[in-house]
């Protein structure tokens, strides 16, 4: 709180490490919110983003807390308005629309019913269906704010309901004036999204980025684009009816097309204004020099600018036909799109804009075939655009089907600052937390930033109740490790399946595995299989595995769950980076015990990594095994973390690699880990450290009950106040100052 | 690119996958071996458009649709004309005029609009832009400086960093197997005891790796810096006090926890146990459990043993009598109702 206070005066971002089920989530939040209410000028806004939709939900819960909190210590409502917002897909009460399962048939059909001219259309036309709730909303739902409280997605749904106003629409309305609003990453790191959602959000706000281990990643993700050959395919379909509807247009009704080129030949002002006045988010799609120019003649009519993106997806469908991969940069693809098909940089430039305004003129209501052809011109925007940190890769086909042709242009995104850049730059304190961010320097280098603040917190706990342990060997000595020459070695497979059924013998209830790969985990299980050790294991626990399809992974997690619950005790097997590794909680007895299998380095062969490695290299000075490893021992310690969800909770962590002992993976773990991880702990066999897990259960077994932890890891309000613990916190105060 | 089909012969691309495709003026393709065999002579009509069509101006057709093909042939001889560039203009909005009209001419053409007209307008363009056209025929276009000089950039930069790392490496190797040498040879030649000479060596070698990323900080020129500070002054990396590890609790070795079994009070006599209930035959007169029961995990035993505890349980409950007094009573009648079942 002390660091979060800090930053928060200096006006500066920082990066906090605090370990999972700490109270990191309230911790931030009553502090901002109390520093909303002492300086109500000087911070206005929250903005809460998070990963997914039940972590939201999470947020909304404590915030809740608080605000009742508040509610009975000062005796009267709060005047706050707590808001969550997701896709429409989560928030539309359309009796038919929310029936459906995809977010982009949900957006496509809502755009359908609420589109400006599809109601203009509804005043003539009775016939016309339009979206009641929208409608309500529009009427009265503008007029007055939301009443203040906290209002998570089923509160918002159900406001709706009562007033038969949309709810979707009216929580990005109210996401202008509402003090704490908490939506998903996107909303702020995708170009195309916060474009549209989060482009009012006041300089005065503050940013805090939870579970943001990953971020660097959805940066790169929000600019990169993919380009298949089916993709292709669609556009041309896409243009095909884009050159119908023109036509037909040309005969009815040529009024609009042409009152849509004259503001063409005026330019995107009235964009520029906004961004003049410092109103909206800089758009890293739509650079500032479009803005100033008008669109060029080349493609200011609608007929030129179909045949125009008629030309580049030709274009583009000839350098898939390629027969080996090339890399080039971005420099060098306009050079040859210029040669091949006479288009120039500057009109590319325009191609995503000019595409939305054709798309608007044209009344086209259902925008879900168009997504592909949104993608190209995207993709068209970027490449003129950014030169630098910036690659084109086009593969004839996926390395591990070498003979099936699968041709894919990758443009990828090498430089992760280039999207949070604007983040950076217009709020005033921008706050990144995880349970696992070590090494907490390497992220401001990847970001490219300047913390005030950089901290990894530890817990204070009452017993050991982490007994995280490096595996090297097993107990025939031969070494333990996931290295590419040794992983498929049958000693090496055989160490591990007898270090799992050992350590299930031993611990009760829940085990979760990790391994490096899909492809690993099934070649050692199919060995294991082979070996007899999954017939040992099952008679110890029963056994699940996660795949690559989310049904079926899902349906092996409610099992895994009732195993443990009543008392059969599982293992689930799964992936390093899979679904299970990042969102899902493994505590108490559902996640006894962790056993990482090998060091889950990411795919090195790929040339996209192998581009971004070089580009880090070239322009941060990050050397490539620093970065890997990093990346590798920051997805190590997200799997670890799944089962130590709070200070009642315990759990084992075993490493299993030889690798693992190595200072430079060592010290990457979060502190947190690390301080329990004795030397004594590492470089152990099979059999010691069960020997160890032995003891240490028979000890955790213990009961533990609330007392225990009074005075050590949970003070009174008396023990708060009490001299010995003020001058405490006093040191630790000066401490801080002194390193200032 | 696997349906290409030749509209002459029909043969596919699946079928002859040495099947090339060509395209003429007319933008209609033909395969390369129909080509040959129409247009023997040299020249010759289009199959589809009838048009006149010589041999020579056949080419292998780029794009999947032929139309592109065609279109970007007219704009590549328009655009060799129609050269003007922004410079040229004295207002954006001229240009962007300039370039519509250009691509209104080139649209016409490729769709056979009003044909007549749009060549008397090239030809007129022509003859009052000749010299301007020939100037910029000369000239590249700012843009395309603008791209040159990135690629040359791009190589050179990369040259130069392949070389760095490449002699970084290099040097690095040399440098390791010199320090190995030299500690060889002093374990050979010198006085000194072994562990001293091994343990100066060490702390060489580290003195040696810190230095390195300096040295290669110098050699990488002005672009390659490692920041150690921010602008304002502060460290990256940790701090002095957020090195420090808290120390981890420890748990004295209490004894550990054992489990006693909990004493049922059943105020009246001891129930036979539940194992013990098929010896004394109590299952005579109940009903077996079937098989689909037993799968489920029931058993004649448990109700049985539930009936008995039932009957028995509270018969010598008593609410005047002490407590005390009575425990002792149960246990005494609990003798005397075992020996009457045994017997």
């Amino acid at each position: 709180m002390l660091e979060l206070k800090h930053a928060l005066d200096a006006k500066g971002h920082c990066l906090l490490e605090m370990p999972s089920g700490t109270g990191k989530t309230t911790t931030l939040l009553s502090l901002i919110v109390a520093y909303m209410k002492a300086y109500p000028l000087e911070l206005t806004k929250l903005v809460y983003c998070s990963r997914t939709v039940p972590e939201i939900e999470k947020v909304m819960e404590e915030l809740r807390k608080l605000m009742n909190y508040y509610e009975k210590e000062m005796g009267m409502e709060q005047n706050i308005v707590g808001l969550a917002l997701s896709s429409r897909k989560n928030l539309c009460i359309h009796p038919s629309i929310s029936k459906e399962r995809e977010g982009k048939v949900v957006d496509g059909r809502c755009y359908g019913l609420t589109a400006s001219f599809v109601r203009a259309r509804h005043q003539g036309d009775d016939s016309v269906p339009v979206c009641n709730f929208y409608e309500g909303f529009d009427a009265h739902g503008k007029e007055f704010p939301l009443p203040p409280g906290v209002y998570n997605l089923d509160d918002l749904k159900e406001f709706g309901q009562a007033k038969g106003w949309c709810p979707y629409f009216l929580a990005r309305h109210t996401l202008i004036h509402a003090n704490i609003v908490v939506y998903s990453y996107h909303y702020l790191l995708d170009p195309k999204i916060a474009e549209v959602v989060s482009k009012e959000i006041s300089k005065t706000s503050v940013v805090v980025f939870d579970e943001a281990h990953n971020i660097d990643n959805v940066c790169i993700d929000s600019m990169s684009v993919k380009i298949t050959k089916r993709i292709l395919d669609k556009c041309s379909n896409s243009i095909q009816i884009l050159e119908t509807t023109i036509s037909n247009m040309k005969e009815n009704d040529n009024k609009r097309l042409r009152r849509e080129y004259e503001r063409l030949v005026e330019g995107l002002r009235d964009a520029n204004l906004a961004r003049e006045t410092d109103m909206a988010l800089v758009n890293p799609v739509l650079p500032s020099e479009i803005l100033e120019e008008a669109v060029p003649g080349s493609i200011r009519n609608a007929e030129h600018f179909v045949a125009f993106l008629k030309r580049v997806v030709e274009y583009v469908k000839t350098r898939l036909r390629v027969q080996h991969v090339v890399q080039e940069s971005p420099a060098g693809f306009l050079r040859d799109i210029h040669t091949k098909v006479c288009i120039d940089r500057k009109p590319l430039r325009f191609t995503a804009e000019r595409l939305a305004s054709l798309i608007r003129t044209l009344e086209i209501s259902d925008l879900t075939d168009f997504s592909p052809l949104v993608t190209v011109s995207h993709f068209a925007t970027l490449v003129s655009t950014y030169t630098k940190g910036f690659t084109i890769i086009i593969e004839p086909f996926e390395d591990r089907a070498p003979t099936v042709s699968n041709p894919i242009l990758y443009f990828s995104c090498l430089d992760s600052s280039i999207a949070i850049k604007p983040i950076f730059n217009r709020f005033q304190t921008v706050v990144i937390t995880s349970g696992t961010l070590s090494p907490l320097d390497m992220y401001p280098k990847i970001l490219d930033f300047h913390p005030v603040i950089m901290s990894s917190f530890t817990m204070t706990l009452a017993r050991p109740c982490i007994l995280p342990m490096i595996v090297s060997k097993g107990n025939d000595q031969v070494a333990m490790s996931s290295r590419y020459e040794s992983r498929e070695d049958t000693a090496v497979i055989r160490n591990y399946g007898n270090l799992l059924v050992e350590v299930a013998a031993a611990v009760p209830d829940g085990i979760v595995c990790f391994f490096t790969s899909y492809l690993y985990l099934e070649t050692v299980v199919s060995s294991w299989y082979d070996q007899g050790i999954i017939d040992q294991l099952q008679r110890h626990k029963l056994l699940f595995i996660e795949t690559q399809d989310a049904a079926e992974t899902s349906l092996a997690l409610v099992n895994y769950i009732k195993a443990c619950d009543n008392g059969r005790g599982a293992v689930l097997l799964s992936v390093a980076r899979g679904k299970v590794s990042e969102g899902i909680d493994f505590d108490h007895h559902l996640g006894r015990a962790v056993l990482m299998f090998g060091i889950p380095y990411v795919y090195t062969q790929s040339r996209i990594l192998r581009a971004r490695l070089e580009y880090l290299r070239d322009n941060f000075q990050i050397r490539e095994n620093d970065f890997l490893t990093f990346d590798a021992m920051r997805h190590a310690a997200q799997c670890l973390g799944r089962c130590m969800r709070g200070k009642t909770d315990y759990g084992i962590m075993i490493l299993g690699d030889k690798r693992f002992s190595r200072a430079d993976k060592r010290s990457k773990l979060p502190k947190w880990i690390q301080e329990h991880l004795k030397d004594s702990l590492c470089n152990l066999s099979t059999e010691e450290c069960v020997q160890v897990a032995k003891r240490w259960l028979r000890q955790m077994a213990q009961p533990f009950s609330r007392e225990d932890q009074l005075g050590v890891s949970l003070l009174t309000l008396e023990q708060l106040q009490s001299e010995e613990m003020q001058k405490k916190i006093q040191q630790r105060a000066q401490a801080v100052e002194l390193t200032w | 690119m696997d349906d290409q089909t030749c509209p002459k012969c029909k043969t596919t691309k699946y079928r002859n996958p040495a099947m090339v495709l060509m395209v003429n003026a007319c933008g209609h393709a033909l395969c390369e071996s129909c080509v040959e065999l129409l247009f023997a002579k040299g020249s010759g009509a289009c199959p589809e458009c009838k048009i006149p069509l010589r041999r020579n101006n056949f080419r292998v057709q780029l794009f999947e649709d032929s139309a592109v093909d065609k279109e970007v042939d007219i704009r590549k001889r328009i655009l060799k004309e129609f050269n003007k560039r922004q410079e040229d203009f004295p207002t954006l909005r001229e240009y962007n005029d300039y370039l519509e009209e250009v691509e209104t001419i080139i649209f016409n053409l490729v769709f056979d609009v009003d044909t007549t007209n749009t060549n008397k307008i090239i030809d007129n363009y022509k003859r009052e832009n000749k010299d301007i056209t020939q100037r910029n025929k000369n000239r590249q276009s700012q843009e395309e400086m603008e791209l040159e000089e990135l690629l040359e950039a791009e190589k050179t930069q990369q040259q130069e960093k392949a070389n760095l790392y490449v002699n970084a490496e290099l040097e690095e190797k040399k440098q390791k197997h010199k320090a190995r040498e030299k500690l060889i040879d002093e374990l050979m030649f010198s006085d000194a005891d072994a562990k001293s000479i091994v343990a100066s060596h060490v702390q060489a070698t580290a003195a040696i790796a810190k230095e390195q990323p300096k040295l290669a900080a110098a050699s990488g020129g002005a672009a390659v810096v490692k920041s150690s500070k921010f602008s304002s002054g502060i460290q990256i990396g940790l701090r002095g006090t957020q090195n420090s590890f808290l120390p981890i609790p420890k748990q004295e070795e209490l004894p550990l926890y054992s489990y006693t079994a909990t004493v049922f009070d059943y105020n009246g006599p001891t129930p036979p146990a539940i194992e013990t209930l098929g010896r004394l035959n109590y299952f005579a007169n109940i009903r077996a459990a079937n098989t689909a029961e037993r799968a489920g995990g029931y058993t004649e035993a448990l109700s049985c043993c539930r009936a008995l505890q039932e009957a028995m349980g509270g018969l010598f409950y008593c609410p005047q009598s002490s407590h005390k007094n009575f425990s002792t009573a149960v246990t005494d009648l609990a003798g005397e109702v075992d020996d009457m079942e045994t017997t």
